[in-house]
């Protein structure tokens, strides 16, 4: 790892002219990411810039919307009841990513930015209809996270982008599901994320854990009836999933087992959603 | 490229650290220059929970961390965690149910479930505890003497 300098600035107009000034800057969040690429020489930056002085690590609602600052630990964000009764899919989904240990420092923020092909937060974030805010050069904009992320360790940010908050716009039963090898630190085989939104009175299904990057299947979701569907539905849901979907072959499964995966998580996700009460 | 000084307060010492370039990490701050070698390196990518230490009472992977990103903090080491109430209760039940075969991942549990008592108490839901301590492995699998510790850390009052 070749040496690099650090900087922290004070303000948000300063780190994003310091990421604007110097070719060659990456940010840095909680690092639990990008520490690893740095020694795995996978990125080489000049210069360095920490966001933790930062007014990001901020958890604010307004009525059953969410908005979660950028920098705020994930250990933050599951340790709130609020968090766990409304967004219950969310909350299963940030106490699977790493340990306890990294969780209090990696962050939101940093695991949408870095858009890791396994990454257990954006399927989930895809299921809630997430906004991802963005501040920059040419000023503050809202792209929903779907855009966002564009493939594998690819987002739309600029190089002098950051992420300042991620906002999910209502509360909705929803569950998140994942198949590894191991469970405590290895990346998903699969991984699903289910959400009934009450006021569209739709679904939305997002798949993870499958290269290049996690999708929204709306097939899937358009075979679920109602906010309780049946199993006659969640069995046609979960066939057109399994149809709908771009699986892949790698050294982690299978694309056929990924695909019985698939329908499996599918089914049993939707169930738990049903089971969740209405925040 | 080297900053000014760090000003820590390691197993509450105030200790000012100089010459730390801005690429290191705390894990080698503490065992390179403060020379408290009971905090292990293991993978060194976040995976194993060997050089777990508390920063402001919460469980870091300090293999993870940059040492200027933590400047101010107070750092809690294996080496001082006997005078934490919690800490010392985590310590005595590890000797207590013998949880250690060759020792390279017990002061990360030390400190894991530590932190995990600083943090939650001494109620986390049983079926919580295995996940809450996951980050931590244990290369000699002696895993059944380590949940005894911990079974018996939970219920001794601190």
């Amino acid at each position: 790892m070749a040496p690099f300098e650090l900087v922290a600035p004070e303000s948000v107009d300063a780190a994003v002219a310091t990421l604007r000034a110097a070719g060659g800057a990456l940010p840095l969040a909680g690092g639990t990411d990008l520490l690893p690429d740095l020694d795995a020489g996978r990125v080489d930056p000049r210069r360095v810039v920490s966001l933790r002085r930062l007014p990001w690590r901020t958890l604010d609602w307004t009525g059953d919307s969410l908005v979660v600052g950028a920098t705020l630990p994930l250990r933050r964000l599951e340790a709130d009841p609020d968090v766990r009764r409304r967004f219950p899919g969310l909350y299963a989904a940030v106490r699977a990513v790493g340990s306890v240990a990294l969780r209090h420092r990696a962050t939101l923020g940093g695991n949408l930015a870095r858009a890791a092909p396994a990454s257990d937060l954006i399927p989930v974030l895809l299921a809630l209809d997430a906004e991802v805010e963005v501040v920059g050069p040419a000023g503050a904009r809202t792209v929903p996270v779907d855009a966002f992320v564009l493939g594998s360790r690819r987002t739309d940010l600029g190089p002098a982008d950051l992420i300042r908050s991620v906002r999910l716009p209502e509360s909705r039963p929803s569950a998140y599901l994942w198949q590894r090898v191991r469970p405590s630190n290895d990346i998903s085989q699969v991984a699903v994320a289910v959400a009934y939104s009450p006021s569209r009175r739709d679904w939305r299904v997002a798949m993870g854990g499958v290269p290049p990057r996690a999708t929204l299947l709306s097939g899937a979701a358009d075979a679920l009836e109602g906010p309780r569907p049946d199993d006659g539905s969640i069995r046609r849901s979960a066939e057109r999933a399994a149809r709908e979907a771009a699986l892949v072959a790698d050294k982690r499964a299978s694309e056929e087992y990924r695909r019985r995966l698939l329908g499996t998580l599918l089914a049993r996700a939707t169930r738990a959603t049903v089971a969740v009460e209405a925040p | 490229m080297t900053g000014g000084p760090l000003s820590w307060t390691v197993n509450g010492r105030a200790r000012a650290v100089t010459g730390v370039p801005d690429d290191e990490r705390l894990l080698d701050s503490l065992r390179w220059r403060l020379g408290l070698k009971g905090t292990k390196e293991g993978c060194r990518s976040g995976e194993c929970g060997a050089c777990t230490v508390l920063v402001d009472g919460e469980t870091t992977l300090s293999c993870l961390t940059l040492a200027r990103e933590v400047d101010g903090a107070s750092i809690t080491t294996i080496e001082g965690v006997g005078s934490d109430p919690d800490g010392a209760a985590v310590r005595r039940a590890f000797e207590a149910a013998a949880a250690v075969q060759c020792g390279y991942c017990t002061p990360g549990f030390v400190m894991s479930l530590t932190g995990l008592l600083r943090e939650r108490g001494r109620s986390v839901p049983p079926e919580e505890i295995a996940e809450e301590l996951g980050g931590n492995l244990c290369r000699c699998t002696g895993y059944v003497a380590i949940v005894r510790a911990v079974a018996r850390a939970l219920s001794e009052p601190p």
